[in-house]
């Protein structure tokens, strides 16, 4: 086994989420089938893979499907650099390096049972999205209690996976709360930043988990809401973002103490970021 | 040398007077060879400034990451102040923030070159003269400066500081310096294979650790070549192409603004030599524009300077 | 196990049969002192030296430049790594301590790197007892001793006219049974100057608590007092022992993807797409290496990360010693504590 070794998959399908085209899901598909197997027996929703085009480089990205909708692998890319817009260009067909699952990715085990409430910004979202789509399954449901969603974009433009979350809407198993910055023309759901709307919607902390990933400006203003509603520390988890390399914690870079973000995370409570030194 | 008394009593002076809320010199190291830059805050701190040949660094590099409204007092022999000098012409320092305390230079001493001459721990080194008295665990030895000056001091033109506000000590008579580096005539002297086996052999034993550049008071660059990454402008390795690449390139940005101050090869690690290299293109900036780094207030490096009426066009 | 001998003026003789079947590294005469050198013959190794070479040996199991994999159509083909054993002759105690403790890092249980497995496999290390520590070691300070095993399979000490060879793992005894037995009286003497060696160096600082310190000292402004004349430069961090970061790149022209060293001590190597930088000074990168040495470590395998071989005391630029450090950090701290 080597670490570094990227998996050959193939682009079977892109999808424009935005209207400015800055965000694009990718599906991809296995080229080896021992390596989906592999892939799929580690899967867990909240880990990410490290994205390579030779000669542009790796990044990191979450994981945006759930297992069962497999046997492909989405990633939403948002076109920020050289790599990305190397990635954005890619067609159906294409061959490219893939490693991964990589990180911790949410305590599902933990989860179970419980309430929860899930509180997603941007394109960080799309790991949440992973999530909601593994808890939504039928034979999943279930295990967890009530499930509230509230996700934040700029704009109703920049709303990923649209068709599929406007269906939340009909579902009698969800709360659903989307919210754009400013109002629009047509837009009926709320407006305002997250943190405010959390304020507003989120649900009795009892028996409640939190899981925020936005960007830092949006974590970093609706923890301390979560924690004024009562949430305790080690009930918030949050997903961490850190220019990583390697992804296996070998190469060093994202380190916070004695913890690696590729590792050890992405995801940790605010518990446990709390007991580390404030190096982000 | 300056007397320490008196270079000591001027840093207070300005320090207590408010004239710089800061002072930048050499106090002694943790090893008897080495001394260790310092920035004086407190008028009673100046006790802790040394001047003695250990002094390794060109204090002129720890200038760029200063707050920029501080007044600072830097302790300058002559290739700092001519560093600074190069650094104001090129508007890197704003001279009106400097107060120059000039000092005698008697040339730096290669502290790697001293303990590979005594062989053996050094325990403590004290200059008598044109002497080095070492103590070793049993044992005592003489030795001549000369010896171990480093190549740059050994070479050096100006060795007298340049534009300074005050000079501490009286300048030495200095007579017979070279005007040209022995070192790069050394090398002109030799074919061009040879040229070639002294530069790779030099430049490959490089570890990329850019101790050079961060040492050098003209590499001053907020995003160097080699840290660039779309599009990458040279092998990242420590290969054969990744390692000359950094040596070729990082000398031809110095054309006419290397100080040759040595500080570069002083803090290589593997001791490679780079100076040959840019003292022999600061010989073309003399022979082809008549152009000498850090001789004026006013000229520009002519690889660095720009004019709207440059004689040739860049494209017809 | 037991210890093995053979006279000093010997040993040449041996290593020319080792030649044979090992890439035997030893230090050796280089232009800036002592390096690390294959050897073609015995007469270029220098053992028994007053001090330790430059570049730290880590380099033979993580190069500073390595190809990780050749690609072409975009498949990752790692490049297969045969090589001759590698025989590591006459490294010192700190540095195979290092080996040790990067062993954690490389060959941690289900995540090996493939690459430093395979040349660790491939190797064997012969340290060689410290009977003379240099100004700048500080082993005892940090874990280690001048005669410490960790990271060797074979531990040779010099009597005078004899080396004695003590195996501590398999492939090191199966190196050296062919060797007389050493009498009681030379194993005698090689534990009574294990003994003294430890003994008689001196503590460059007190380590209790060291790691409760530093973290009490983390949003001090003690590190921007420390890193004010840092130059930022890789040398304390390329020369170590035990640093182990890497970036990975992709070599277009070469046509692959490569991993080279990297350091925390580089404002780039923090430095994120979107501008923000974790560490954006030298008193925050700093405050990293120092912390990772000596407190992270301690909180991962209850280790310092650091093995005193002195290289970043001796080689700074700028004369920053990561002893002073350590000593003014307790200072500090704990003159912060009787002040609460
Ligand atoms: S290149 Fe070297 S000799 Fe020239 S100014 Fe820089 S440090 Fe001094
Ligand atoms: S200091 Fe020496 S080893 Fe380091 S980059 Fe410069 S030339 Fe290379
Ligand atoms: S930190 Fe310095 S003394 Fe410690 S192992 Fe590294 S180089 Fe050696
Ligand atoms: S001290 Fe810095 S360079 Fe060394 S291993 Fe730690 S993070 Fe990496
Ligand atoms: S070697 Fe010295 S100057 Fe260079 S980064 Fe380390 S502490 Fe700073
Ligand atoms: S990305 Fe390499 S250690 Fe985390």
């Amino acid at each position: 086994m080597n670490l570094y070794q990227p998996m050959p998959m193939r682009v079977e399908r892109v999808i424009n989420e935005t209207s400015d085209l800055t965000l694009k899901s990718f599906e991809l598909t296995f080229e080896n089938k021992t390596d989906q197997k592999a892939f799929f027996e580690k899967y867990n929703p909240g880990q990410f893979c490290q994205f390579s085009v030779f000669g542009k480089g790796e990044a990191p990205f979450g994981i945006a499907s759930a297992a069962w909708e497999g046997p492909f692998v989405r990633f939403t890319v948002q076109n920020v650099g050289s790599l990305t817009q190397t990635i954005h260009n890619l067609q159906p067909g294409d061959l490219v390096g893939v490693r991964g699952p990589l990180g911790n990715g949410f305590p599902l085990d933990k989860l179970k049972g419980r309430n929860l409430v899930i509180i997603g910004g941007g394109c960080a979202f799309s790991t949440l999205y992973a999530l909601t789509k593994h808890i939504m399954y039928k034979e999943h449901r279930k295990d967890y209690g009530q499930l509230t969603i509230v996700y934040g974009a700029r704009n109703s433009g920049l709303c990923l996976y649209k068709a599929d979350i406007e269906s939340w809407y009909d579902r009698s198993d969800m709360v659903i709360h989307q919210a754009i910055d400013v109002p629009e023309e047509g837009w009926d759901h709320h407006v305002g930043y997250v943190p405010d709307v959390v304020k507003k919607v989120a649900p009795a902390p009892k028996n409640t988990s939190a899981i925020v990933c936005g960007p830092p400006i949006m974590t970093k203003f609706t923890l301390p809401i979560l924690s004024e509603l009562g949430f305790p520390p080690k009930e918030i988890y949050t997903s961490l973002e850190k220019r990583m390399k390697c992804g296996v914690g070998k190469c060093g870079r994202c380190n916070i103490g004695s913890k690696y973000v590729c590792k050890d995370g992405p995801v940790f409570t605010l518990a446990e970021l709390n007991d580390l030194p404030q190096d982000i | 040398m300056a007397n320490i008394d008196a270079l000591r009593q001027e840093v207070s002076r300005v320090l207590s007077e408010k004239i710089v809320d800061v002072v930048l010199g050499f106090e002694a190291g943790s090893l008897p060879t080495r001394n260790q830059p310092v920035f004086i805050h407190k008028a009673k701190e100046s006790k802790r400034l040394v001047d003695n040949g250990f002094g390794s660094n060109n204090l002129a590099a720890l200038l760029a990451q200063r707050p920029k409204d501080e007044k600072i007092g830097v302790i300058c022999r002559g290739c700092e102040s001519r560093a600074i000098r190069a650094l104001t012409v090129e508007q890197q320092l704003n001279r009106e923030n400097l107060y120059l305390i000039g000092v005698p230079c008697r040339g730096i001493i290669d502290w790697r070159a001293l303990e590979r001459a005594v062989d053996g721990e050094i325990l403590a080194v004290a200059e008598d003269g044109e002497d080095l008295l070492v103590t070793l665990k049993d044992d005592e030895k003489k030795l001549a400066r000369a010896e171990v000056l480093h190549s740059a001091c050994r070479n050096c033109r100006q060795p007298d500081p340049v534009g300074t506000d005050v000079l501490i000590g009286e300048l030495p008579a200095r007579e017979g310096l070279a005007q040209r580096s022995p070192d790069v005539a050394a090398f002109l002297g030799k074919d061009a294979d040879a040229r070639y086996a002294i530069f790779s052999e030099e430049a490959e034993r490089c570890i990329r650790c850019y101790a050079c550049r961060e040492a050098c008071p003209m590499c001053y660059c907020t995003e160097c070549f080699v840290d660039h990454i779309t599009p990458r402008w040279s092998e990242s390795m420590v290969s054969k192409g990744g390692t000359q690449a950094w040596h070729i390139i990082r000398a031809f940005h110095q054309t006419g603004r290397c100080v040759s101050c040595g500080a570069c090869e002083r803090a290589c690690p593997m001791e490679i030599k780079m100076e040959y290299i840019t003292d022999r293109l600061n010989e073309d900036m003399q022979d082809m524009y008549g152009f000498e780094v850090g001789a004026n207030d006013s000229d520009q490096p002519p690889f660095a300077a720009f004019s709207l009426d440059d004689r040739n066009r860049f494209k017809e | 196990m037991s210890y093995k001998t053979t006279p000093v003026n010997q040993f040449p003789k041996l290593v020319s049969q080792w030649i044979k079947k090992y890439d035997v590294t030893a230090p050796a005469e280089a232009k800036n002192g002592l390096e690390y050198k294959t050897i073609g013959d015995p007469a270029e190794m220098m053992l028994n030296n007053r001090v330790n070479t430059t570049y730290a040996p880590k380099a033979f199991f993580l190069p500073q430049s390595e190809k990780l994999f050749t690609v072409e159509h975009g498949r990752f083909q790692a490049p297969e790594l045969k090589t001759k054993p590698r025989l590591l002759l006459g490294v010192r105690p700190c540095d195979t301590r290092a080996f040790w403790l990067l062993d954690t890092v490389f060959l941690a249980k289900g995540e090996e790197d493939a690459y430093w497995q395979r040349r660790r496999a491939d190797s064997l290390v012969i340290s060689f007892g410290c009977d003379t520590p240099c100004a700048s070691c500080f082993c005892t300070s940090v874990g280690g001793e001048p005669f410490g095993r960790e990271g060797s399979d074979i531990q040779m000490t010099q009597l005078e006219d004899v080396y004695v060879f003590e195996a501590f793992t398999e492939k090191g005894s199966a190196l050296i049974n062919k060797l007389p037995e050493a009498d009681a009286a030379t194993v005698k003497k090689v534990k009574a100057l294990q003994k003294t060696s430890a003994a008689e160096m001196p503590k460059a600082f007190d380590n209790t608590n060291l790691r409760d310190h530093l973290y009490a000292l983390f949003e001090d402004d003690f590190w921007k007092e420390v890193a004010e004349t840092c130059l930022g430069c890789g040398v304390c961090t390329y020369l170590c022992p035990t640093c182990y970061c890497f970036d990975i790149v992709d070599e277009v022209q070469r046509g692959e993807r490569v991993r080279n060293w990297d350091t925390c001590m580089f404002r780039v190597y923090s430095q994120e797409a979107s501008g923000h930088n974790p560490r954006p000074n030298k008193a925050a990168r700093t405050r990293q290496r120092v912390m990772h040495k000596y407190a992270y470590w301690i909180d991962s395998i209850n280790e310092f990360g650091c093995t005193g071989c002195g290289r970043c005391v001796v080689n700074c630029p700028v004369n920053i010693d990561i002893r002073e450090i350590v000593s003014a950090a307790q200072a500090r701290s704990a003159k912060m504590e009787a002040a609460k």
